[in-house]
């Protein structure tokens, strides 16, 4: 039996230690927004927050995240669309979709991080994430979009 | 893709750790950020009959930078190595490695640790380790020992840890002001393994000259490659291009890189001749940066 | 025209309706679908290229606790029917596929054996423990060895590796080679790719025994044929196979066959009474799903002395793997049909071979005519090198002009309503040109070598079924539609296609709410349910606007005149003529102006279902329409795509430092979608031509079985795409649609390719395959003549 915190809430569940967070997140704990593209931590597309910063969900076995804070996707958002979520609908930064929430959940920290990001450094940290459908200009544009209305939202 | 089976442990100290290390020996495997390691199981190319989790050794992530040494525990992750005050001051060369590998979510869980004991030949830091004479320290049921990195790094993931022990830190020794330094990372993209890289430091003396050069490569062999310099006769030298050029050709020749898949020899050896000069002039243009 | 043009609804920037839920994590693929009691399928691979299977042992796999049960090709044998492809084309041998090999292995990561467990993670124990015993047989790993004369034979059955060879020939190409001036010759080299969706690969098979049923839920792009594929292997009828398609997370061509593992599951399902499902892992993906792609073309152009080309050859060879999925010609034949795309080329014969080999099978991906753009414009390239005449001038000679269309290509398929002229000249305008070059000389004092490649293209979007029947391929191009408008006044609307990421549910909702006057956030599109959509051939090709949004739009015109007729009647009207409907209401025109009626669809839509006998006499209750649309042979459209290119001579490394695309698509239906799918389809390739490659070792072992060496591009290597848009609608089809999203593939692949070797020619060298990797390159540079001739010309140029 392990304990895991996710998305705030205290969950249970009974894991062998091999098995990894992506699948217990999805399979014990029905959070599927958490997509499973490569498990091999390329592919970017199952990136959660532990700890507030983003980290591959397939390089990371449950077991390990007890005592840590796991944010997921289903965090982002709840009540309405957070400026990045929106930015992406506007920018069209999206097609398939399946890479998305990986592309939230990195930059979601990101931006945390680093508020007013250029280009240049918004496509280091895109490199992360594979998408197959947009070439990436319109995610660019939606993150340097996003960060522009957070920090507007700041002042 | 899912690892094959393995009993976990969750060792509190490092005391605790190294135990579980002595008592599994072989069949055991440390896991640190495991973003090298989890593919490994992921792909059953590894599968430990235990994982000793090292993440909850909080007392092995610190930097401590001190007039000469700048010690860094093993559980530092790359993203603190890249952006920490203390490391862009001590060690400008390390921060800037460490900023380039893998991506962002990469280098918030990798550990400096994990990564000498992976001992990739083109990884960022076993090349800055070899080229600035890193200690490493290694600690194990009978005590603790320090490690040059030229006789850690023994072959391709393959490192001098014995039986029970674990790498618990490393020892860079500060990079003087006027150290001037070039680092160049060539790819087939962002954050990939290098096919090349290339780390250098260097000095002037008062007249503009060289005074001490230093050049590592990372890529071409089995482990990072530290260039012995004596016999290119540069000190004293006033660093024209010419020079610059002839340096980097001297390393090139100081190498002797095998055939790859899609990677021809002769390539990487006119790719480190290319990154050295490259690396050279950034780490001249530092000094003169200083000098201003 | 602008983006709306005449339309109301078609044209407009909508957002997409389905981000909501896929940018919060809400989507539903197939892993999100929960099958109770679903056991785990994993696959037993073959290590080897090609090899006998002498014996398979599964026992010890079975004996671990949590195995439902291990199974073979035998076994599969008893339970599905294989696939026989043998369409009647000439020179296209008949294959035969087993469900699982039950004699030999053809490809590294070929399925031999099957493992269902309680989990993935049981399974691959398992599978790791089935025992096969294997006699190695020589791999062909190369066009080379596959046509060598007395070659092993990939598939026994076929008298030699050839499984496909075709000649074809308009005018007298050899006449035109003895009067030229000058003959071109110029090859082309195009790797193995694979499609990598970011959802691989995977499926749910639910058989219900009382009813004898089975659900299948897989990300499909082609659900019915799909449906039909299953019910014939399974031995079952269409009625007893329902596929669900839920949202995908892309497909690129890669989830259009029926595949061996999801056959496997499906037929697993209903031998053991029990839910299986496969979720193929990201090596099984890439190793073993569907690759793509590996062809080798030779043209030979006679040319005038002004770069006319007077008769053009063309000798594709293509690798296409150990099994075939698709008819072994299709893709090449698409390739040398429409080679000539936007260039007035009367002579023309080409030679066609496909052979087969120990790797994994070739199917359409993306553009699977993706070389074509980059053999012609290539050629042209080649014919400006070898004459000394600039690259544009020799495009400008050949071009066909707005006065030639309609216009019959040297292959009897004919192109009308393109502008690829038009294309032509904005992009070289966008670049500059002229600047370009002069920058481009001042650079090269410099030591660097900057390169402008220009690829025009002609991309064939929607094939209708007089296509499929002059072509010998069973099959149709048309499509099926239903418009409901609900009680309440609401639409519901479904096509037979599968979406995997295009925004159907905005960009259809468009097209339907065009045709019936009602707004699109009214219309529901409902795509991915055989029970729900009508029977139509799914996403392929370019085919999704123009067939799927052409029958939608039609039916949805059908709808209105109904409703139309329903209005007129209840405001005592003789004739519909003078109403229309516009945002759900009714509206009349009285002196040239539209009035409201107060008249709502809604109002309508109550009396069709619930107040019947107010309707006009002889009109059926309900307002409930279907329809079926068969485009034209083919439609077109066209791009010119300009890349600006730099290369570090020193490291081979390639930049790309500007990348412009101006493209006539016709009508848009939703320039949003468009523009995305114009991005998506230049990045994939140029992420082909600089950095993928599936590659085998010489024993046909797979090197490129993970995203660490499968290369596909990050944001760090693409660069930002400017967009030039004309929109000459096809007056064949309904709206003018003319469908789009594979020509940015094609174009990206030549421009980016003619841009290095204009910038690498001082040097004298050509890069004529991909990728462009550094280490190619830079090979090429170093095995350049030491005498530069351009610089040799600049020379003399500058002396005269």
């Amino acid at each position: 039996m392990i304990s895991l915190t996710v998305n705030g809430q205290t969950r249970e569940t009974v894991a062998e230690p091999r098995r990894l967070l992506c699948d217990v997140l999805r399979e014990d704990f029905n959070l599927t927004g958490t997509h499973v593209g490569c498990e091999h931590g390329v592919c970017g597309a199952c990136t959660v927050l532990i700890d507030d910063k983003p980290a591959r969900a397939c390089l990371t076995y449950a077991v390990q995240m007890e005592g840590h804070e796991i944010t997921t996707i289903e965090a982002v958002g709840e009540a309405q669309l957070s400026p990045l979520q929106r930015a992406l609908h506007e920018e069209h930064g999206l097609q398939c979709g399946f890479c998305t929430p990986g592309i939230v959940m990195t930059f979601e920290a990101f931006l945390r991080d680093v508020p007013d990001p250029t280009e240049e450094e918004v496509r280091d940290v895109l490199s992360g994430n594979l998408c197959r459908c947009t070439g990436y200009q319109n995610i660019v544009a939606a993150v340097l979009k996003a960060a522009a209305t957070m920090r507007e939202a700041r002042l | 893709m899912k690892p094959a089976s393995f009993n976990y442990h969750r060792p509190q100290t490092v005391e605790a750790a190294i135990g579980l290390l002595a008592r599994y020996g072989a069949s055991a495997k440390p896991i640190a950020g495991g973003q090298s390691l989890g593919p490994m199981l992921n792909m059953r190319l590894a599968r430990p009959e235990h994982l000793v989790d090292l993440n909850d050794l909080v007392e092995l992530d610190f930097l401590r930078a001190s007039g000469e040494v700048l010690e860094i525990g093993a559980m530092t992750r790359h993203i603190r190595i890249a952006t920490a005050p203390e490391v862009r001051r001590a060690h400008p060369l390390l921060a800037a490695a460490a900023a380039t590998i893998g991506h962002y979510p990469i280098r918030q869980r990798g550990t400096i640790g994990g990564s000498l004991v992976h001992a990739d030949p083109a990884a960022q830091i076993p090349l800055i380790a070899t080229l600035c004479n890193a200690e490493i320290i290694v600690s194990g049921m009978a005590g603790t020992r320090e490690v040059s990195a030229s006789e850690f790094f023994q072959a391709v993931m393959t490192v001098d840890l014995r039986h029970g022990e674990m790498l618990t830190a490393v020892r860079f020794p500060v990079l003087a002001a006027t150290t001037g330094w070039g680092f160049r990372l060539f790819s087939r993209r962002r954050g990939d393994f290098a096919i090349v890289a290339v780390a250098t430091t260097l000095s002037l003396d008062g007249d503009g000259r060289f005074a001490t050069v230093d050049i590592a490569v990372g890529g071409v062999d089995s482990v990072p490659l530290r260039i012995d310099l004596s016999g290119a006769a540069i000190k004293g030298e006033i660093p024209t291009e010419s020079r610059v050029s002839d340096m980097a050709a001297f390393v090139a020749d100081r190498i002797n890189p095998d055939d790859g898949a899609t990677i021809p020899a002769e390539y990487r050896r006119k790719l480190a001749a290319e990154l050295a000069r490259q690396a050279l002039h950034e780490a001249l243009e530092r000094t003169r940066g200083v000098a201003s | 025209m602008s983006e709306t043009g005449p339309f109301h609804y078609i044209g407009k920037p909508l957002g997409r309706k389905e981000d909501q839920r896929l940018v919060s994590g809400r989507g539903r693929y197939l892993d999100d679908i929960v099958v109770p009691g679903a056991l785990h399928a994993c696959f037993v691979r073959s290590p080897h290229a090609h090899a006998r299977i002498l014996g398979i042992s599964v026992d010890t796999a079975r004996a671990i606790p949590g195995v439902a049960g291990v199974f073979t090709g035998q076994d599969l044998e008893k339970w599905t029917n294989r696939l026989r492809l043998a369409p009647p084309i000439e020179g296209l041998h008949p294959t035969e596929i087993a469900t699982l090999p039950t004699d030999k292995v053809r490809f590294h990561g070929d399925p031999v054996a099957v493992v269902v467990a309680c989990d993935r993670y049981v399974a691959e124990d398992a599978a790791e423990l089935v025992e096969i015993d294997y006699e190695p047989l020589q791999p062909i790993v190369s066009l080379d060895s596959a046509l060598a004369p007395g070659a092993m034979l990939v598939d026994e059955s076929l008298p030699t590796n050839l499984v496909s060879h075709q000649k074809f020939a308009a005018g007298n190409v050899d006449g035109r080679r003895r009067q030229a001036h000058a003959v071109v010759e110029a090859s082309f080299s195009q790797h193995r790719q694979t499609h990598v969706p970011i959802e691989t690969r995977g499926c749910a098979a639910v058989w219900d025994p009382g009813r004898a049923h089975l659900t299948f839920h897989a990300g499909n792009q082609v659900p019915h044929p799909l449906r039909s594929m299953l019910a014939m292997r399974l031995g079952i009828a269409e009625t007893q196979v329902t596929v669900i398609s839920p949202d995908v997370g892309g497909g690129f061509g890669q989830k259009i066959a029926l595949y061996r593992e999801e056959l496997t599951v499906a037929a697993l399902a209903r031998h053991l009474r029990q839910p299986v499902r496969w979720r193929e892992d990201r090596a099984e993906n890439l190793m073993a799903a569907s690759h793509a792609r590996e062809n080798l073309c030779r043209t030979r152009a006679s040319v005038a002395r002004d770069g006319r080309i007077l008769g053009l050859e063309l000798e594709i060879v293509e690798d296409f793997g150990a099994y075939c999925f698709y008819p072994a010609n299709y893709m090449s034949r698409v390739v040398a049909m429409i080679l000539t795309g936007p260039y007035r080329i009367e002579d023309y014969a080409f030679e066609m071979k496909v052979a087969l080999t120990n790797k994994c099978g070739n199917g359409p991906m993306r553009a699977p005519m993706a070389i074509t753009s980059w053999v012609m414009d290539g050629t042209l390239d080649a014919v400006a090198r070898e004459l000394d005449l600039d690259p544009l001038d020799v495009r400008r000679v050949n071009m066909l002009r707005a006065s030639d269309f309609p216009y019959r290509m040297a292959t009897g398929e004919v192109l009308e309503d393109i502008t690829p002229a038009e294309t032509l000249e904005s992009a070289v305008k966008a670049v500059d040109y002229d600047a370009f070059r002069r920058r481009q000389r001042d650079l090269r004092g410099e030591g660097r070598y900057i390169g402008l490649g220009i690829c025009t293209v002609v991309e064939s979007t929607t094939y209708g079924s007089a296509f499929y029947k002059s072509a010998g391929i069973a099959g149709s191009g048309h499509e099926a539609a239903w418009v409901r408008v609900e009680p309440s006044g609401v639409v519901n609307a479904s096509v037979g296609l599968g979406g995997t990421g295009q925004g159907y549910e905005t960009a259809l909702s468009q097209t339907v709410a065009e045709g019936l006057g009602v707004d699109p956030s009214q219309v529901s599109i409902l795509t991915g349910n055989t029970d729900v959509a009508p029977y139509g051939m799914g996403s392929r090709g370019a085919r999704g606007g123009t067939a799927g949004g052409g029958a939608l739009y039609l039916c949805a015109l059908k709808a209105r005149e109904q409703v139309l007729q329903i209005a007129a009647h209840r405001l005592d009207l003789n004739s519909a003529q003078e109403l229309r409907l516009l945002d759900g209401q009714v509206e009349r025109q009285i002196d040239g102006r539209w009035r409201a009626t107060g008249l709502s669809l809604g109002d309508i839509a109550k009396i069709a279902y619930l107040d019947p006998t107010r309707l006009p006499e002889g009109t059926s209750p309900g307002l409930d329409f279907s329809l079926t649309y068969d485009p034209p042979p083919m439609t077109y459209s066209n791009s010119t795509h300009a890349c600006e290119v730099e290369v570090d001579v020193r490291t081979g490394k390639l930049s790309i430092i500007r990348y412009v695309v101006s493209e006539d698509c016709g009508t848009v239906i939703n320039p949003i979608v468009v523009r995305g799918q114009q991005q998506g389809a230049i990045a994939m390739g140029l992420s082909g031509s600089l950095l993928e490659e599936v590659l085998y070792d010489e024993n046909g072992q797979n090197l490129s079985a993970t995203l660490a060496d499968y290369l596909v591009a990050t944001a760090c290597e693409l660069p930002n795409f400017e967009i030039l848009h004309h929109h000459t609608p096809n007056r064949r089809t309904p709206a003018g649609i003319k469908g789009m999203a594979e020509g940015g593939v094609m174009g990206a692949i030549g421009a980016v390719t003619n841009a290095v070797n204009d910038a690498l020619a001082p040097f004298g060298v050509v890069a004529d395959r991909q990728p462009l990797s550094p280490q190619y390159l830079w090979s090429l540079l170093q095995n350049a003549p030491t005498a530069s001739r351009q610089e040799g010309k600049e020379r003399s140029e500058r002396h005269e």
